[in-house]
């Protein structure tokens, strides 16, 4: 191999182009990592510039093995380690910038390039939506580009030309990437340990509430998941979806118990409701589910609470398929032991709400008179429902009923509860999403972020537990028409949720809303059960039949490609037909043994063919004589061409016949 | 026209015996137009050769030896004082005649030689500062001796050019020779011959040459090898045009000898070495000459 | 890249010479990743394990994209030099001890050009770019030790175009020969004067002692009797003398008696056809089992070289 000299490095254009690709790989990195970082990378990549731009000589090793040292040292002052995913990208960050600083080989600088499309994989950590991949894929262009350009062994130029091939290549790279991803094998992971922040940053609802908890999440945009239903969609007062049970309270905080028991009875009361559902990852156990879930079939299970779980945290998008009773009754015989455990109270806590639920228990002939007596007086309080409430004083209960009388979801059910757990009606908060938005294209329903809501159950003797929702009482709209409908419009909703006039940003926001949710559900989510599923359906699921059909689909396609690609490069088409047809002569009395020539005429070819073959010659000569005549008399007929097609074609069958025998 | 192009050949072949290819491709160069250029040791029978084309085409005939002493006018001719007259009359030399035969051109000077090329090439003479055309047809036949015996002047490269063929005649084979020493002096067979082919019909003839298709893939295969010799550096110089323009002309010939209106990329191949190898100059002569040379070029360049 | 002994035994045995020329046909062309393509590889398997590991699906499109670029460049070097046509052209004759360049003519019959084609005997010497449907002129150089014919052995044609992952190649042993004529003496004496044969058949030969006349140039005449000033706008005119002594020189193999080795009497004619040339004179060559009559100019120079070049060999 000849050595690149050092008039050979990288031109100052080519240069300027991996530094901009580069830039562009790191840049959604730069956004998230320290600023030390961010500042430290972007000096390089400016420095690297400078350097070529003045034709100055390029550190020496001992510097960036020094360089490489202290990006080490000072990843672990900040993170704490060098391992794990921010901690790792942070030193893919710096390593890469300081690679750059030493191309002085071609080989140098291809692994510079590798590197810008590894650290392009390390995005898909921190999000997966489809605006990263295809901010990937443009950049993954742009690398393959600089790569061309650099892997030129005489002068790396980089131009348009770079540029159409490189798009060349990703095109023709789609086909193994579709089958690979369909078909390759995919082991559940992980693989050895992940570290712990490998999934932070993803949103949903925690196990515990407390007041501001649930409108914090409220300001989110971000899916929470997607239901396509089987039949016609619950009415809106109907989708509740359930999330946790909150039966513990500790004056402050609801928070969920763990209780090892299977589900509690339940008296189902009409059909029920199927439904899909594609459930963004949230990294904890709960699935979602339409109030009131039944056993069945799917992923997960039922817990004592009639809430659905999952085995594993969600880490990758799931979807699962779920039946749900609208009509039902849950838990009808209560004992004293659970009667007393759901009406507990912290002692010494919400003096003044005590006493109004006693005052209401006294006066009431049933526990749903009660119930109806607190809903009335939440209904004409004058309680605002907003996503900003006023602060509260330390008895945030006492200071929620009779003092600022502004709060969100939480503070309704947590109140709420608290009025009836001091009235002696067992009750609990229930946390899940409640509302759900009709896709543009209509097949599907999506729940985001801001439809998370709390309500209370209560247990009332004719009926067993019963969904109160007190924001009902006082935000009708919060449940007919969602946030949007219910908060005014300078609360702070976020964009999706607005109500009012069908503004473009939410009609954009609900064409890209399918568009994600088809990459989600078709691309997202396909995993190691849901490929086996696909495999075992379309007949793959031995393991030889897969591997064939791989290595059958990777051969096919290279086959394909490589046909075409030679039958272009081993010169162009022959544009007279007599020719062509000559040659398909030639080609099948080559099979006789009778190979062409160099400089050999078609007389003299025909001669020799004759001699060889006797057996053929009536139409060698049928042959040879309309092939002169195409080629080298004048005005040839059209039907000399016919004469001379059908005699290669005899020739043909005869040349077969003859062989065969 | 046909069968009095056989009945040439036939009488030909009756004279020089086993020498057909050597006929045809004379009769070819003559049917093309061009002048031929005969280069062989003496006594192989290229004077009778000229002779017998001369007899059966029913040509004025005039022979000049070539030798070291010759001067331009002893093959142009001179003015000549006439003391009746008193002014200088021009006594035409042999060159006007319809067949020239020029013996082992190569022993004379070159300024003698080139009087003769050059009348070949203008096919007229310019003597005496009066330009006189030659007679129609005007055909001449040279003869040389191989380059590389000594006391010759090898015409230059350019002059060659203006020889349409090249051809060797070789020793008999053993049966014709046998023939040969058995039979009559070759002179006088000859004589006893008849015209088999007078002047105006050969003029048909030559028109009916010009006549012959040459299709488009003769042309390119003709242009490829034209391109060969200048681009495989197996040469000094590779083959002009105008050689290319006589590769098409000898191929008509060649191909109408046949009795096909059309060209071949066979008749190219026929006449190839013979148009070829005396414009061509090896680069590393191996000895095999540069007729051979071209044909082994034939070899390498593939037919369109 | 160095390829043992028997590998290119084999790849001769199996693609024979490449006379008049060759078509790289895609049985003979060979492709294989390189050091960078086995590195990209590895990076690919990583890049695999990070996606399952953390069973991310965008890093699985991401990695098997990746291969599928890795495959389409696999037959886009492969289609850079399949199908090309190498056609060896004749090389120039040269002393041993010159650089021998072989010229080869590379025809791109393609629709699309071909990019960055090595070609080399022992590692690339030169990169070519050929456009759709054009030629280019390769040259592969070699330094000669010893005269006779030399060949170039097998030359290697390959190309990492389009980004280096692979590098396929294909051999041509083309079945042309290069002359190498001796070295010639340095400093050698001058060539022994001496009547040739030529000068008995009474041939009329230019002598050097007395002015005869001009008359026109012709080839072989020497240039150092070219009468410039009597030339002018005319065709060349040469002095012509007449009477003394013919330079007409018989160069010998038996006058190199005093040196001791073949190749040193070799070296020594070789400097005095060089001599002799150079002052325009007349001369033959007398070898064992070889004579090259007198004459002069380039041909008879060249003539007598090649006789050298190919003494017993």
């Amino acid at each position: 191999m000849l050595r690149r000299q050092a008039a050979d490095q990288l031109p100052h254009r080519t240069l300027l182009g991996l530094l901009t690709v580069l830039a562009a790989v790191l840049l959604p990195h730069l956004w998230r990592a320290p600023l030390w970082l961010t500042a430290v990378a972007l000096a390089l990549l400016v420095g690297r510039g400078v350097v070529s731009r003045r034709g100055w000589h390029l550190p020496p090793k001992l510097i960036n093995l020094a360089g490489a040292g202290l990006a080490a040292v000072a990843v672990t002052a900040e993170f704490g380690t060098i391992f794990g995913r921010d901690a790792g990208v942070a030193l893919l960050v710096l390593m890469s910038c300081l690679k750059l600083m030493e191309t002085r080989s071609r080989r140098d600088t291809m692994i510079a390039v590798f590197l810008a499309y590894f650290l392009m994989l390390t995005h898909f950590l921190f999000d997966q939506s489809l605006l990263t991949a295809g901010y990937m894929l443009v950049t993954g262009w742009a690398t393959t580009a600089v790569l061309i350009a650099i892997s030129r062994r005489r002068y790396a130029r980089l131009g348009a030309a770079e540029g159409r091939l490189a798009a060349i290549l990703v095109v023709q790279g789609l086909p193994i990437m579709a089958l690979l991803f369909v078909l390759f094998p995919r082991l559940p992971g992980p693989l050895w340990g992940l570290p712990d922040d490998a999934h932070s940053g993803v949103t949903g609802l925690s196990d515990s509430m407390s007041p501001g908890s649930i409108s914090q999440l409220s300001q989110s945009d971000a899916v929470a998941f997607r239901v396509r239903f089987d039949g016609a969609p619950p009415p809106p007062q109907k989708r509740y979806w359930r999330g946790l049970v909150l039966a513990d309270y500790n004056g402050e905080d609801w928070t969920h118990a763990n209780v090892d028991a299977s589900p509690r009875p339940v008296s189902k009361r009409a059909e029920p409701v199927s439904y899909t559902v594609t459930l963004e990852p949230h990294n904890e156990r709960w699935l979602f589910a339409l109030d009131l879930p039944a056993n069945g079939p799917g992923t997960g299970s039922l817990s004592y609470f009639h809430e659905r779980r999952s085995d594993e945290p969600v880490r990758e998008t799931r979807r699962y398929t779920g039946r749900s009773y609208s009509e039902y009754r849950l838990q009808p015989e209560l004992g004293d032991r659970l009667r007393d455990a759901y009406t507990q109270l912290p002692a010494d806590t919400h003096q003044r709400a005590r006493s109004l639920a006693r005052s209401w228990a006294a006066k009431a002939d049933s526990d749903g008179a009660v119930v109806d007596r607190a809903l009335a007086y939440m209904r004409n309080q004058p309680f605002e429902y907003t996503l900003s409430p006023e602060p509260l004083p330390d008895d945030h209960v006492d200071g929620f009923l009779f003092e600022t009388q502004s709060g969100f979801c939480e503070h309704y059910a947590g109140a709420f509860a608290v009025l009836m757990r001091a009235a002696g009606i067992p009750a609990r908060v229930v946390t899940g999403y409640q509302g759900a938005t009709e896709s543009a294209a209509g097949d599907h329903w999506t729940v985001r972020q801001s439809d998370a809501h709390a309500w209370t159950e209560v247990w009332l003797p004719e009926s067993g537990w019963r969904r109160v929702d007190p924001t009902n009482a006082v935000s009708p709209e919060r449940v007919e028409s969602g946030l949007g409908a219910a908060v005014s419009s300078d609360d702070g909703a976020p964009t999706m949720a607005r109500g009012g006039e069908a503004s473009w940003l939410r009609t954009m926001g609900r064409t890209w809303d399918v568009i994600d949710a088809t990459w989600t559900g078709w691309v997202i989510s396909y995993g190691p059960s849901r490929q086996s599923g696909f495999l075992s359906a379309i007949g793959l699921d031995e393991t030889w039949r897969l591997v064939a059909a791989l290595a059958g689909g990777v051969m096919a396609f290279m086959g394909l490609f490589g046909l075409v690609l030679i039958g272009q490069q081993m010169g162009a088409r022959d544009p007279d037909p007599a020719s062509r047809l000559w040659r398909r002569a030639q080609r099948q009395l080559a099979k006789r043994g009778i190979h062409p020539r160099a400089g050999e005429g078609p007389r003299d070819y025909a001669a020799r063919a004759l001699a060889t073959a006797p057996e053929l010659a009536a139409t060698i000569r049928q042959v040879e004589r309309y092939y002169l005549r195409l080629r080298y008399y004048p005005r040839p007929s059209r039907d000399d061409l016919a004469q001379l097609r059908a005699a290669v074609r005899q020739l043909a069958r005869e040349r077969r016949r003859t062989t065969s025998r | 026209m046909q069968h009095r192009l056989d009945e040439l050949f036939r009488q030909a072949e009756s004279v020089l015996l086993g020498k057909g290819d050597t006929i045809r491709l004379a009769v070819t160069c003559l049917l093309a137009q061009g002048h031929l250029l005969i280069e062989d040791r003496p006594g192989v029978g290229k004077t009778t050769l000229a002779h017998l084309l001369a007899r059966l085409l029913g040509m004025r005939f005039q022979r000049i030896q070539f030798t070291s002493d010759l001067l331009p006018a002893d093959i142009l001719g001179t003015a000549v004082y006439e003391r009746d007259t008193n002014r200088f009359v021009f006594h035409p030399g042999p060159i006007f005649a319809q067949l020239v035969l020029a013996d082992e051109v190569n022993r004379a000077t070159p300024k003698a030689q080139s009087a003769l090329l050059e009348a070949m090439g203008e096919r007229q003479v310019t003597a005496e500062g009066e330009t006189r055309a030659l007679p129609e047809p005007f055909f001449v036949i040279a003869t040389q001796n191989p380059v590389s015996q000594l006391g010759t002047f090898p015409l230059p490269e350019s002059q060659l050019d203006r020889f349409l063929m090249r051809i060797e005649i070789g020793y008999p084979e053993r049966s014709a020779e046998r023939e040969l020493l058995r039979g009559q002096d070759r002179r006088r067979l000859i004589e006893h011959l008849e015209t088999a082919l007078p002047p105006e019909q050969l003029a048909a003839v030559q028109g009916d040459v010009e006549q012959v298709h040459c299709a488009d893939a003769v042309i390119a295969y003709v242009q490829a090898l034209l391109e060969h010799t200048r681009d495989s550096g197996a040469f000094r110089l590779g083959l002009s045009p105008r050689a290319g323009q006589a590769l098409i002309a000898a191929s008509r010939a060649w191909a109408y000898l046949d009795g096909r209106s059309a060209v071949l990329p066979e008749d190219v191949q026929a006449i190839f070495p013979h148009v070829a190898g005396h414009r061509l100059q090896p680069v590393d002569d191996d000895g095999a000459g540069a007729s051979n040379r071209a044909r082994q070029l034939l070899d390498q360049v593939t037919i369109p | 890249m160095r390829w043992p002994v028997w590998l290119r035994r084999w790849m001769q045995r199996r693609h024979g010479d490449t006379g008049a020329s060759a078509v790289l046909h895609y049985r003979r062309v060979y492709i294989l990743p390189t050091r960078q393509g086995f590195l990209f590889a590895a990076i690919l398997i990583v890049m695999w394990l990070a996606a399952i590991n953390y069973n991310n699906n965008m890093a699985f499109l991401l990695t098997f994209l990746l291969a599928g670029i890795f495959l389409a460049v696999m037959n886009h070097t492969f289609r850079d030099l399949v199908g090309l046509q190498v056609t060896p052209l004749a090389a120039e004759p040269v002393f041993a001890g010159q650089t021998a360049s072989f010229p080869l003519q590379l025809d791109n019959n393609a629709r699309t050009a071909r990019t960055d084609i090595g070609v080399g005997t022992d590692g690339p010497e030169g990169f070519y770019d050929i456009p759709a449907g054009e030629r280019a002129r390769a040259v592969v150089t070699v330094i000669t030790r010893r005269r006779g014919r030399l060949r170039t052995g097998a030359i290697t044609l390959d190309t990492q175009y389009p980004a280096a992952l692979f590098r396929a190649w294909s051999w041509v042993d083309p079945a042309v020969h290069c002359l190498v004529y001796p070295a010639p003496e340095t400093n050698g004496p001058t060539p022994p004067r001496r009547a040739t044969a030529g000068g008995l058949l009474g041939r009329r030969t230019g002598g050097d002692d007395d002015f005869d006349g001009l008359r026109r140039y012709r080839r072989g005449d020497p240039i150092s009797r070219i009468a410039w000033k009597a030339t002018g706008s005319r065709e060349l005119q040469i002095k012509e003398f007449s009477g003394g002594e013919s330079e007409e020189l018989l160069l010998s193999w038996l006058d190199t008696a005093d040196l001791a080795g073949t190749e040193q009497r070799l070296s020594r004619l070789c400097y005095w056809v060089l001599e002799a040339e150079r002052r325009g004179a007349r001369y033959a060559l007398s070898l064992p089992g070889r004579e090259v009559p007198a004459a002069s100019g380039p041909a008879q120079r060249d003539a007598c070289l090649t006789a050298l070049a190919e003494f017993e060999v």
